[in-house]
């Protein structure tokens, strides 16, 4: 009701000085920028159908500025109306099961690369506190490398053949 | 399926505290999902996981900006939420779960996405 009255209020324009108050119109005043400022009432709307689109511009404007001022009000209260049925719960992961079943018969995932040689651990500290190995292993590990080394220092080649051959090279 | 729920689980194992990972649509409803003992049920439920999409909606009002991702920490858990519209990734873990970690599964599941969002925007 307040909008209204200060839409017909013309003496508010006076006090104004251009800085927004309580009394500030919301909408630009089609009526009050013309010459002629016309008086309307329920015959004038029920006899001339040229009054209608205007009555709708405002209505328009008005359902404009609702909607932008309830988009940018965080309503807490109204955020818990969206719940779920369960029966639409249920209802729509069956829905999604099978048409994933379907998506994932059509298109395979790609085959994944091995992004790092190294594995994931994904307790490290666990691994990295863990018992060390026995004296015993140790030494087993230690001269069966030993010996492996010796045996590998060892290998010879026995050529029976010369391993350098000449060509027939012109001089 | 059965291979994205693997790569799933495989997931679960990479980090450790990590509960469960789910993957819904904006109200909640998950489209896939794997889970271990220890995850909490209240946690998994469509109302609890649906309040990121709202939280990220009206969070932008306040002039924090469209948000990709929410990290919240609990007392026992931590939940993450990145959004993937019109796909919601939420991860429960313990509290002392690296969440660096879990930010890093991200790229795991990336590829799966394309599959899961097929299934989603064809039902919406």
């Amino acid at each position: 009701m307040g909008c209204c009255y200060s839409f017909f209020c013309k003496e508010d324009s006076a006090q104004q000085r251009g800085e927004p108050n309580e009394r500030t119109h919301l909408l630009v005043d089609p009526v009050s920028n013309s010459a002629n400022i016309p008086q309307y009432n329920s015959e004038d709307f029920l006899n001339n159908s040229n009054t209608l689109p205007k009555k709708t511009d405002e209505q328009s404007a008005l359902n404009r500025i609702l909607q932008e001022t309830a988009t940018n009000v965080i309503d807490v209260a109204a955020l818990d109306s969206h719940n779920l049925q369960q029966h639409e719960y249920v209802e729509r992961m069956r829905q999604y099961s099978s048409k994933l079943q379907q998506a994932c018969a059509s298109n395979k995932l790609p085959v994944r690369h091995k992004l790092c040689v190294l594995q994931d651990v994904p307790i490290p500290e666990k691994v990295i506190c863990s018992e060390s190995i026995s004296a015993d292993d140790l030494n087993l590990i230690s001269t069966a490398v030993s010996k492996a080394a010796a045996a590998i220092g060892e290998i010879k080649v026995e050529h029976k053949e010369d391993m350098v051959v000449l060509f027939r090279v012109p001089d | 399926m059965e291979e994205l729920r693997k790569v799933l689980l495989d997931l679960l194992s990479k980090v450790s505290g990590l509960y469960c990972v789910l993957i819904t649509d904006r109200d909640g409803v998950p489209v896939l999902k794997v889970l271990t003992d220890k995850a909490p049920d209240l946690a998994t439920r469509p109302s609890f996981l649906s309040t990121f999409g709202l939280a990220i909606d009206q969070g932008s009002k306040l002039g924090l900006g469209k948000a990709k991702t929410l990290i919240c920490t609990y007392s026992q858990y931590q939940i993450i939420q990145i959004n993937k519209l019109p796909l919601i990734i939420s991860f429960i873990a313990s509290d002392t779960s690296n969440t660096g970690h879990i930010l890093g599964l991200e790229k795991y599941i990336d590829p799966l996405l394309v599959n899961l969002t097929l299934a989603v925007a064809d039902t919406q």
